[in-house]
């Protein structure tokens, strides 16, 4: 039940799930969401492969590594969308189109 | 002493950046200006007198020197147009060199009293530096295209002064009429040069002397006249027209509106004999043409008709200058009789006694501010060394023994007179020049004694005359001048004729070092031409046996008796002829035993004549310039405005504006709306697809990028 | 059988929480849903022996980013009005139908391209033979300051980075005089 089959699954439909909400969401906080989803996806990916492939820990310090960029992207990213907010009274992705002002 | 361009140029250059500094700090420092021109002349003065003083010390006749560099050199294939500038130094220049830079420093001199309280004061000083380097650029000039520059550099020189006192309109007009009548010698002295070039290739003098030489000429036909004749006749012209000979010498009357000193200066001493001296540069070939009994005859015609319209101005800078163009006209006569030697001195002679006569006349005009000789009269009490500097003039220029312009117009009249005893063509010229000697003796002692003998006829004018005291600036220059009119420095004897035993044949320096180029004196010319002698040296001594000068001038005994003879007797008849004319007018305005007035009276028309210039100006304004010039004028505005105007050039429009309909019409159809605005629509098309994919809406080009990337790894997997 | 058991409620609640993050209407919901579905993988990391990466999962994600995400949208909420003094569109948009049927389309590209390549692994894949788990953190802890020394270092760089980032960009802004 435990396998790497059923691990990739999983890893599979969050990486979908994770990519519909990043296209279909018009919000960007919910973005974040997905990108969160997608990332977790990859993170997970690697735990799993280290586990049933690898025997090693490297997969290990690889999702260590991708949870501390998600948080840092996650700070940062959130700053901008207050930031944003701030200036434009709006989360919505659209109105973040124009490449000036 | 070496001579090179570098050694010699500065007798031009010095006078000629006096110019161009005094151009620019006039205004500013008048005082500086002045004394920097007099300054410049002296210094060329010095010059001259180290090149004069060395070829009296070599004393050849064939002594020149001739220092080239090329100018401009324009030749095409077969044409040869090489034009050098370069200096060319013969005896007949060293003896120019020393006149012109003498008597330019006196006028100078003079000048910085005379002009003193004029308002443009340094500007005077400024033209005379420009004139003074323009007239010694001519005299050593190598060739003619150089001389034509400096000629006209004169000409403009002469206009300025002319009009200097711009503000009176007769100024003015009488600048304009001076340039304008000397134009058009100018033209044909050009058209000469040309006519020159298109035989020799070269307008060097050395290099046509020795076309001459080698027969360059024979056989060469222009409009089917020969075109020794055709080229010489137009440098004549430019001689016409610069030395105020008959039919152009109007310009010089009115040349005497401008400054006295300048009139001393350029309308005496030194322009108008430039054209003289062009004429005796160009010898050879007028010679070769045959002009000399044409030349004579305008020298005569000149030289009588002028002094008899002498004879009634009253003004005395008119009496003056109608004796300039008389005596230019003995210059020309002896250029027309052969008496080449004699017409160079008296081109000597006259520019040191008329620029005293005139410089005289300044001292008198600055003394008593005017012109006219009626108000004048006994003025020898107050202005004694001007009457005295004058009284010698006039003996000079009336030809009285001892005086220079006795050995120089009698060698002339007599060489005339050797002429037409020979041949009788020559019999007019011969008649014309000894009464026009009467009527010199005349008029000059006409106008000495209505200025300074008898009674003051304006005791207004007389009484505010000052008493002039010697100056170093006002009266000694003239006293220095009319010292050198003693005949004693152009010719050993003090008749002027034959040799002189004196000092040995040495002191006949003016007949030994000045030649008639005959054909034995170019043969050496054959030899060479400027092109060879690039930057040699290029003197030429044929050493001339001091003791043994030739009296005969290579003629036979019998003959040199013969002419001795005739010479003698036209001596004679010259002194008796100048003391006849002294003597009447000392009968008619001393002793006034004469009446004047029977005289006008009796010849009314003729004195009407004489007072009109014989009508010249009127038949070249009234009848030439109104009557065919002014018409043809108008037909050529009329033609201008009807012709050209409305056909040519209103045609020219209407062809423009049909084109620029066309134009239009393409501009806006094709240009416009297909290429311009075509270009615009494509890039808009392209702005709208490329806008679209750069919406900014990230959401898109994550899809775009997982598309693109599915597509990328699904080619990969196959 | 705790394992499985953990496995099974893990994988449950962590593709629940996806699809419900998927579909939730409202974002203070579907940020909750992501917090469930981020506590499964937690869960699954447990079962497979990842002790300390369960660990940072729980701490960072559910302590620290869901819990700054709901500052963000308590922070960016409320509004009264559907369009903000600068014509934009202030509600929180969650998607339409259309942006639901790209997203499907995409995802199933996207979905198509990863299972072609997994696939191939799954197949290639032999039987599992589980080893034991057994702690990690202390071999984790030499790892990253040996062998992964320098990325440890620059993620620390990027995480101080990303702090000061965050900080100067989020600050309240002077007002500017000109």
């Amino acid at each position: 039940m435990i396998s790497l089959g059923s691990y990739l699954a999983i890893s599979f439909f969050l990486f979908v799930c994770g990519i519909m909400v990043m296209i279909a969401r018009k919000n960007i906080i919910a973005i974040f969401l997905g990108i969160e989803l997608v990332l977790n996806a990859s993170a997970l990916n690697f735990a799993a492969y280290t586990k049933f492939v690898n025997h090693n820990l490297d997969g290990h310090i690889m999702s260590i590594f991708i949870i501390v960029t998600a948080a840092a992207e996650a700070a940062v990213g959130l700053g901008i969308v207050i930031r944003f907010f701030q200036l434009r009274e709006s989360i919505h992705i659209d109105d973040a189109a124009t490449l000036q002002n | 002493m070496d001579y090179t361009i570098a050694t010699v140029a500065p007798i031009v250059l010095v006078p000629f950046f006096a110019f161009v500094i005094n151009a620019f700090i006039v205004k500013k420092f008048t005082k500086f200006a002045v004394g920097l021109s007099v300054a410049a002349i002296f210094t060329s003065f010095l010059f001259a007198l180290r090149i004069f003083l060395d070829f009296m010390n070599v004393y050849s006749v064939g002594y020149h020197i001739h220092k080239v560099f090329n100018w401009f050199d324009i030749s095409a294939g077969e044409t040869i147009f090489k034009v050098n500038m370069g200096i060319y130094i013969d005896n007949m220049t060293a003896i120019m060199l020393l006149m012109v830079t003498g008597a330019a420093t006196i006028i100078h001199v003079f000048s910085t009293w005379y002009m003193h309280d004029d308002p443009r004061f340094g500007r005077f000083f400024v033209y005379l530096s420009l004139f003074s380097s323009a007239m010694l650029g001519l005299v050593l000039s190598e060739n003619l295209l150089s001389v034509f520059i400096f000629w006209e550099l004169m000409g403009f020189c002469s206009y300025s002064l002319i009009g200097f006192y711009y503000e009176k309109e007769g100024a003015g007009n009488a600048s304009m009429k001076a340039f304008m009548t000397t134009r058009v010698g100018d033209v044909f002295f050009l058209l000469g040069i040309i006519a020159i070039w298109s035989v020799v290739g070269s307008v060097s003098f050395v290099d046509i002397y020795n076309a001459i030489a080698i027969g360059k000429f024979t056989g060469v036909y222009a409009l089917g006249i020969p075109l020794a004749t055709f080229a010489g006749f137009a440098v004549f012209l430019g001689t016409v027209g610069k030395s105020a000979q008959v039919p152009l010498q109007v310009w010089l009357p009115d040349a005497m509106w401008g400054p006295t000193p300048c009139s001393a200066l350029i309308h005496a001493a030194t322009m108008v004999a430039a054209g003289v001296y062009l004429s005796l540069r160009m010898f050879p070939l007028m010679e070769l043409g045959h002009l000399t009994p044409l030349i004579a005859y305008i020298g005569a015609i000149t030289a009588f008709g002028a002094a008899t319209v002498a004879l009634v101005q009253t003004d005395i800078k008119a009496v003056l200058a109608f004796s300039t163009i008389s005596q230019l006209g003995y210059m020309v006569i002896g250029i027309g009789v052969g008496s080449y030697n004699a017409s160079f001195m008296h081109l000597i002679t006259h520019a040191v006694f008329k620029a005293c006569l005139f410089l005289s006349a300044g001292s008198v005009i600055h003394s008593i501010h005017t012109q006219e000789m009626p108000q004048m009269g006994g003025l020898r009490h107050k202005l004694p060394y001007t009457f005295l500097a004058m009284l010698l003039c006039c003996f000079a220029i009336a030809g009285v023994p001892f005086f220079s312009g006795f050995v120089s117009k009698d060698r002339i009249l007599g060489d005339a007179l050797v002429l037409a005893l020979s041949n009788p063509v020559y019999i007019p010229v011969a008649l014309l020049g000894f009464a026009g000697a009467l009527l010199t003796a005349f008029y000059m002692f006409r106008m000495l004694f209505l200025t300074f003998f008898g009674k003051p006829r304006d005791h207004h004018i007389y009484d505010h005359a000052h008493h002039e005291h010697l100056g170093w600036n006002s009266n000694i220059p003239l006293l220095i001048l009319s010292i050198f009119t003693l005949g004693l420095f152009y010719s050993g004897s003090f008749t002027g004729q034959g040799e002189a035993n004196l000092f040995g044949s040495r002191y006949e320096w003016f007949s030994t070092l000045v030649h008639k180029p005959d054909a034995k004196s170019l043969h050496h010319f054959a030899e060479y031409t400027s092109e060879e002698f690039g930057n040699t040296d290029t003197r030429i001594k044929e050493e001339l046996p001091k003791a043994a000068y030739d009296g005969r001038h290579g003629l036979s005994e019998e003959e040199a008796h013969h002419v001795h003879f005739i010479h003698k007797m036209g001596a004679i008849m010259s002194v008796i002829i100048a003391f006849s004319g002294i003597f009447l007018a000392y009968l008619m305005y001393v002793k006034n035993a004469v009446n004047p007035g029977w005289w006008t009276d009796t010849f009314a028309g003729w004195t009407r004549a004489l007072k009109g210039k014989y009508y010249f100006d009127d038949f070249y304004i009234g009848k030439l310039i109104k009557g065919i010039l002014l018409p043809f004028n108008n037909f050529l505005a009329w033609f201008d405005m009807v012709v050209y105007d409305k056909y040519a050039i209103d045609g020219w429009e209407a062809v423009n504006r049909w084109a620029f309909t066309v134009s239009r019409w393409f501009d806006d159809a094709i240009v416009d709306s297909g290429m311009v605005d075509g270009t615009g629509a494509s890039v808009r098309l392209m702005n709208v697809v490329m806008r679209t994919i750069q919406s900014g809406k990230i959401q898109l080009y994550f899809v775009v990028l997982i598309v693109v990337l599915a597509s990328y790894v699904w080619s990969l997997s196959f | 059988m705790f394992s499985d058991t953990l496995f099974l409620l893990s994988s449950a609640l962590t593709l629940g929480g996806a699809f419900a993050v998927l579909y939730s209407k409202n974002l203070m919901h579907s940020c909750l849903y992501l917090l469930g579905s981020l506590f499964g993988v937690a869960g699954l990391y447990a079962c497979i022996g990842a002790d300390f990466l369960a660990a940072t999962q729980l701490v960072v994600y559910a302590g620290g980013v869901v819990i700054l995400m709901l500052f963000a949208i308590m922070l960016t909420g409320g509004a009264s009005n559907k369009i903000n003094k600068f014509g934009l569109k202030k509600i929180p948009g969650m998607g339409n139908f259309s942006t639901y049927m790209i997203a499907g389309v995409s995802a199933f590209v996207a979905s198509l391209v990863v299972l072609k390549i997994i696939a191939d692994v799954l197949k290639s894949q032999g039987p599992t033979n589980l080893v034991a788990n057994e702690p990690t953190v202390f071999k984790l802890g030499v790892l990253l300051v040996t062998d992964h020394i320098l990325a440890f270092e620059i993620s620390s760089v990027l995480l101080l980075g990303a702090l000061i980032g965050a900080a100067i960009i989020s600050r309240p802004r002077r007002e500017i005089h000109d």
